[in-house]
């Protein structure tokens, strides 16, 4: 499990994609182009060191754009768990 | 056809057993511990009894009428006397004795928070998923501090669990022992709600079951006894058991209502207690285990289930089949690639039925009347009313061939043609198991092509292989689309073949095609023939002393596909430095260079072979590569190829010559070691003395090895049949032929030169302390003078180390793979592109991110551009398309590309000299190509995966350190990096930081070294040179100023840092600190609080043991040993966003889970990569997305994905099986047989690949 506490942020590190929390309708557009429930969808805590500068709450989906060594880019989602 | 049916069952509950339920079943209750009577017949209400089952074939059960074959066996019960712990549930016993009240029995959680917790476990919002799961841990955490009831407020005493079955309560007045009758009393009270809170299901399994009163009696079938040849009865392990246990029940029974004194009834309690105990489980630590009168320790109920050869493993996940075959393997270069050669005894033991039609009838009649014993015949006839008829039996067979009707079923012999899958252990990737076309051949052995040899990993040193018939219709066409040999040219590992031409084949492709080579004309046309050409012959293009000649080039261009162009570099011309892109085919006709491994070659992706495979389809390739191989392997049987003795002789000379730089190298060796005595040895940072010294003279010497080799190898001329496998990539290398013909060289252990063994010594041939390098074991002999006694037995202690580390690193790797596998099997492709578990949960949205099926793409990638533009090139006529042409055709055609690809694309594309037409073509081609190259629906990507990463693992070096010439840091590499990233450890075994600095400080050493400084973590103990210890009064700490300097840190840093331990008080006296004690204390506490002081950090960062700073491109990096990302991102002059650690879990807590996934691709990309092997990116990405996708590193195991499977069998299937099942009834799970694991095991079909599809209707509703 992620640790407690997070000292510093590096949100620009090259490890780091870009995440985003999407809006409830776009969230609901994701659900329903994958035809899934939110628990299906890979999940991230809360307390995510890369999320929590974001003012993340639980529930929300977060939209992350990554860089892919196949696709050049390439999207990813995960869904907002508590710890 | 008998109608089957498919999965009839739609779930499985698993639930505990009330007492209730057990006498409802049971058909009898079992008192008497006798089995059989004097005469044999079995004991009303004894362990046999026959209401129970039956066992012999005629007998009919007293139960259910049916024999032995129908009847399924009928439960009994034995009533205890007194009731006694369940040992599968007594870690879940000990807990709710902890959470729950002595006196009330409701949980030690006040009312408020029971309140909360049951509001979370009741809310439905997506999110608290995994709060919810937490909510029994958090209140047994709460209810063991709890000293007082918050309900009733009655006192709570400490309980103490002796395991394995005893329960102590400490009261006032002592430990009093709580017995099972008390312990289930408290349970009986619990309530329902406050059970569902702790994860219980209380329909389905109340605690108070967790404690026996009375035990089911399983069924005769389930412990069959067993008639040895003697007429002796041996009964099964169970029956013992449960002999014991009624004896002692009705010992107990009898002792309680005789009023026996309660001290000797207690005794009887625990006997039965230990009897009911090794009856569950006989491998429970802290009892003796019950054993056998020949002494052999029971196989009780958890060790029938448990492990590789219990019913999970070895009954259920695996199971025998019929219409299978195994024997020795020996290689036939003279059959096809994709034919397998069967002895006749084989083909005629192994059937396939079929079915009498009016087509086949003549045909078939002609095989009954051969019969069983001869070829080609058949072994049974079944009619349509279901009799079967073994024709051994039958006088007159031909009555029987004339009686034959359509509809009749017979099982015919193998004969040439038919399909079969054939398969050699370890089955570590799919081509392990192929489907390949039977030739009956006399001799007694599977006889296989030489060329499949690479995908099973086979040789024929004495392996063996199996085969196996598919019976049905379906399972011969799946075998005939998907398994064929020429389906599996192209490994999914890498997209390349792993199929190809090797050893004797590639020299004989080497002598054929080289310049030199000439044929005459009925050469020529043998050979031709041969290769299957049917074609008109060519021109001869050279003349001989016999006339026209042809060249060995012409007969290669033969078998090439007519539009066939490429270029490229051969093996053997970078071996002899010759010109690169030497080998050119231009409309099929090999121009110029040589064909060797890199053309044909298996393991060879980019290869013409590989080429043609992709261009030209399976089939075509492997026509191409069944003729190539044949016309090669004639060719040089024909020419007559051998290695000996002679052909490693060396002219004196060169002897000399090697001889003398072998000494050069050792006085080289001599020189170093004077000069690290006279201590003026240039150190190489972050090593110490001895290390720099050792490091450079193994650089030497493997310098002076080298250097022998290379000479030996090069005075050996191109024609030597060394040096020609060698280079064409045959056999060897030249490293090999240096060993042979120059010196062996230096023999290691461990990495390391020979150096210790005895004192000082290696060995005691020896003197102590000996410089010498023969004397740790370099050897100056080559193989084919020999080594002397010494020079051998060092020899041997090297190869000894290569055995070990062979047998060692099958087993990890096995390991690796099985629990790969077990991670993975679930995981497959829906409909919609995404990756998901069988239970919907996603794990990739897009298959590798761009949903390219590996095994069909062009080495990783959907299609090769640059290659379709090439052959455009050659046929293509008009002017230049103009560049607004280019993006216009480029934009429209690549709409459904991916970015990089359509970049790719269009690069390429602007780059080419094509006309608007052939830009066009390229276009749609390259369009067709990538639709073609994605992966289909119901693929098992998990499978793939695993199998890709796990495979290479048995290939990968086990050795733990790796020294790169003289460089400053150890590394775990290879295997054990590998699995230590699957197994998502907390800490590797070598953490390691790259730390790039900001544009300030990277081109300034100065400020860099001043940034490592304070990077370095120092304690006081590295600053000291010694320290006073006065036990009274005083610490004396005694600094040694040059390493203060060196450290940066000064007198009243030092100070500062001391003032937060309150223990003592600091004085600072010229460069040393007295520190005074402020209380009197005994020696040991000042012992604690010197270590203490000791291990101060004064400077530094913790667990930075070791930095050294490097020179990168004239930017200095510092790298460290140990890891610590959180505290560096503090430091400043840092690249904060470039910092690397090999430390995966330390990304994730501090940089988050995407992060995390990054460098854990990053991680297993280059650990494989290091070792050679290799392995598509979307594999790595999956593995890597799979464990990262429930917000925390997941590892590849019983703890992580595999441990947390929605599925129960999955789970007891893999590992930890009895204490899965026992969860799984008490928290009432529901098994749903969605994955892979769980519909082997109940022999339904799975659900993945063709398994995926099912049929369903639409019930139209009532109106």
């Amino acid at each position: 499990m992620a640790s407690k506490k997070i000292p510093v942020l590096v949100p620009d590190h090259v490890y780091v994609p870009k995440h985003e929390i999407i809006s409830k309708k776009e969230a609901e557009q994701v659900l329903k182009k994958f035809n899934c429930k939110p628990t299906e969808l890979p999940l991230i805590f809360v307390t995510d060191p890369a999320i929590v500068g974001l003012g993340v709450k639980p529930g929300d989906m977060i939209k992350i754009t990554r860089k892919s060594s196949t696709a050049g880019e390439s999207l990813y989602y995960r869904y907002t768990v508590e710890v | 056809m008998s109608v089957q049916t498919i999965k009839s069952i739609a779930g499985i509950r698993f639930s505990v057993s009330s007492p209730a339920e057990i006498r409802k079943y049971s058909v009898v209750e079992v008192t008497a511990p006798e089995t059989y009577d004097e005469d044999g017949m079995s004991v009303q209400g004894g362990l046999m009894d026959g209401r129970l089952g039956t066992l012999e074939p005629g007998q009919k059960c007293l139960t259910c009428g049916n024999t032995a074959a129908r009847c399924p066996g009928h439960f009994g019960h034995i009533e205890l006397a007194e009731p006694v712990l369940h040992i599968a549930f007594i870690d879940n016993i000990y807990k709710l004795l902890l959470t729950t009240c002595r006196s009330c029995s409701r949980l030690k959680v006040t009312q408020e928070e029971l309140d909360k917790f049951t509001k979370i476990r009741n809310m439905d919002a997506a999110y608290s998923l995994l709060s919810q799961k937490k909510i029994p841990e958090q209140i047994l955490e709460k209810a063991k501090k709890t000293k007082e009831c918050p309900h009733c407020g009655k006192t709570q005493y400490e309980l103490i669990f002796t395991k394995p079955t005893i329960f102590i309560e400490k009261t006032e007045l002592g430990g009093t022992r709580l017995l099972p009758v008390t312990i289930r009393e408290r349970f009986t009270q619990i309530l329902d709600d406050d059970l569902l809170l702790l994860g219980y299901d209380p329909t389905t399994a109340r605690p108070e079951w967790f404690i026996l009163q009375v035990l089911p009696v399983p069924p005769v079938t389930v412990r069959p006894s067993i008639i040895l040849e003697t007429g002796i009865r041996s009964e099964d392990d169970l029956t013992h058991k449960m002999v014991d246990v009624i004896r002692v029940n009705q010992r107990l029974k009898e002792s309680k209502d005789a009023g026996t004194p309660p001290l000797i009834v207690q005794d009887l309690i625990d006997l039965l207690q230990y009897h009911a105990t090794t009856y569950f489980d006989n491998e429970v630590s802290g009892i003796p285990q019950a054993h056998h009168r020949s002494g052999r320790p029971l196989k009780t109920l958890t060790q029938r289930l448990k492990g590789k050869e219990g019913r999970f493993r070895g009954s259920l996940s695996g199971k025998r089949v019929d219409f299978s075959s195994r024997t020795v393997i020996s290689p036939d270069p003279n059959i096809d690639l994709s034919e397998v050669g069967i002895p006749k005894s084989v083909a005629m033991k192994l059937t396939i039925p079929e079915i009498v039609t009016e087509w086949n009838i003549d045909r078939i009649k002609k095989l009954v009347i051969n019969g069983p014993s001869k070829f080609p015949g058949v072994n049974y006839i079944v009619r349509p009313d279901g009799v079967k008829i073994r024709l051994d039996f039958v006088e007159d067979r031909s009555l029987i061939a004339d009686n034959l009707e359509n509809g009749y079923l017979i099982e015919r012999h193998l004969s040439d043609g038919d399909i079969v899958m054939f398969n050699r252990q370890p089955s570590l990737h799919q081509m392990s198991i192929m489907a390949h076309y039977i030739r009956v051949l006399p001799g007694k052995t599977f006889r296989l092509h030489p060329s499949v040899c690479p995908p099973y990993n086979a040789d024929f040193d004495g392996d063996e292989m199996n085969l196996h018939v598919p019976q049905s219709e379906e399972a011969r066409a799946e075998a005939l689309l998907l398994m064929r040999v020429q389906d599996q040219l192209i490994s999914p590992r890498y997209g390349g073949p792993i199929i190809g031409g090797l050893r004797d084949f590639i020299t004989g492709a080497y002598l054929l095609t080289k310049d030199d080579t000439v044929l005459t004309v009925s050469e020529f046309s043998n050979l031709a023939m041969l290769g299957g050409y049917e074609g008109k012959l060519p021109e001869p293009v050279t003349k001989g002393k016999e006339g026209p000649m042809y060249t060995g080039k012409q007969l290669f261009s033969l078998f090439l596909p007519k539009d066939f162009n490429y270029v490229m570099t051969s093996k053997w011309s970078k071996g002899t430095k010759g010109i690169t892109r030497d080998v050119v085919i231009k409309n099929g006709e090999l121009i110029s260079g040589v064909i060797d491994k890199s053309s044909i070659g298996a393991e060879e992706p980019e290869s013409v072979l590989h080429r043609i495979a992709k261009d030209y389809g399976n089939v075509q390739a492997k026509k191409f590569l069944n003729s190539v191989l044949i016309i090669v392997k004639q060719y040089i049987t024909h020419y007559g190829f051998s290695y000996g003795y002679d052909d490693l002789e060396l002219p004196d000379k060169v002897r000399n010559e090697i001889q003398d730089k072998i000494q050069q190298s050792y006085d080289t060796v001599y020189d170093f070691i004077s000069q690290a005595k006279k201590g003026t040895l240039k150190l190489t940072r972050g090593l110490s003395p001895e290390e720099a010294l050792e490091a450079y003279i193994v650089n030497e010497l493997s310098k002076a090895r080298d250097t022998a080799g290379s000479t030996a190898d090069q005075s050996f001329d191109e024609t030597n049949s060394g040096r020609i496998m060698a280079t064409t990539g045959a056999r060897g290398s030249s490293l090999n032929i240096g060993q042979m013909a120059g010196a062996l060289g230096q023999q290691s252990r461990r990495g390391k030169r020979l150096l210790t063994g005895y004192n000082n010594r290696a060995l005691p041939h020896y003197k102590e302390h000996d410089d010498n390098p023969d004397a740790h074991g370099f050897v100056k002999s080559n193989y084919r003078d020999g080594l002397s006694a010494l020079e051998f037995f060092f020899h041997a202690m090297g190869g000894r180390e290569g055995l070990v580390d062979t047998a060692v690193r099958t087993q990890q790797s096995g390991y690796m793979q099985r629990r790969l596998i077990n991670a993975l099997e679930h995981i497959r492709l829906e409909y919609d592109g995404t990756v998901r578990d069988p239970h919907g949960h996603i794990v990739q949205f897009l298959y590798g991110e761009d949903g390219v099926d590996v095994a069909k793409s062009d080495h990783g990638e959907a299609f090769n551009i640059n290659r379709l533009i090439e052959s455009q090139m050659i046929i293509d006529t008009g002017k230049k398309a103009t560049k607004e042409e280019i993006s216009e055709l480029a934009k429209k055609y690549t709409k459904t590309f991916n970015s990089r690809l359509r970049n790719n694309a269009n690069e390429a594309l602007l780059d080419s000299k094509l006309s608007k037409e052939g830009i066009e073509t390229v276009c749609k081609k390259g369009l067709e190509l990538y639709n073609k190259a994605k992966v289909e629906p119901g693929q098992a990507v998990g499978i793939v995966t695993a199998q890709s990463i796990g495979e290479p693992g048995t290939q990968m070096t086990l050795r733990t350190f790796h020294f790169a010439g003289i460089r400053e840091r150890n590394v775990t590499l290879g295997l054990p990096r590998l699995i230590e990233l699957v197994d998502a450890r907390k800490k590797p075994v070598t953490p390691t930081m790259d730390i790039y600095l900001d544009d300030e400080s990277k081109t300034d050493r100065e400020k860099a070294i001043e940034i490592a400084k304070n990077i370095l973590q120092t304690k006081i103990s590295s600053l000291i040179y010694d320290s006073e210890t006065n036990y009274a009064t005083e610490i004396k700490l005694l600094f040694n100023p040059k390493k203060l300097k060196e450290r940066g840190v000064s007198i009243e840093e030092i100070d500062q840092v001391l003032q937060s331990i309150k223990k003592f008080k600091t004085e600072i006296n010229g460069n040393n600190i007295v520190l005074k004690l402020v209380d009197e204390s005994d020696a040991p506490t000042v012992i604690t609080i010197r270590n203490k002081v000791m291990n101060t950090t004064v400077k530094g960062m913790p667990d930075i043991e070791r930095v050294t700073l490097v020179q990168k491109e004239d930017e200095w990096v510092i790298q460290t040993t140990g890891s610590n990302l959180a505290k560096l991102f503090q430091v400043k002059g840092i690249d904060k966003k470039n910092v690397r650690t090999n430390n995966v879990f330390e990304i994730g807590a501090t940089l988050g889970i995407e992060a995390a996934r990054n460098s854990l691709i990053n991680e297993l990309s280059s650990t494989l990569e290091d070792q050679g092997l290799e392995v598509d990116v979307r594999y790595i990405m999956l593995v890597a997305d799979l464990m990262c996708s429930k917000g925390y590193m997941q590892q590849i195991g019983r703890h992580g994905i595999a441990g947390t499977k929605d599925s129960v069998l999955a789970r007891a299937a893999f590992e930890i099986t009895v204490p899965t099942i026992a969860h799984a009834a008490l928290a009432g799970e529901i098994e749903h047989l969605k994955g892979v694991t769980e519909n082997v095991i109940v022999g339904s079909s799975i659900p993945i690949g063709s398994g995926t599809v099912d049929l369903y209707m639409q019930v139209s509703e009532k109106k």
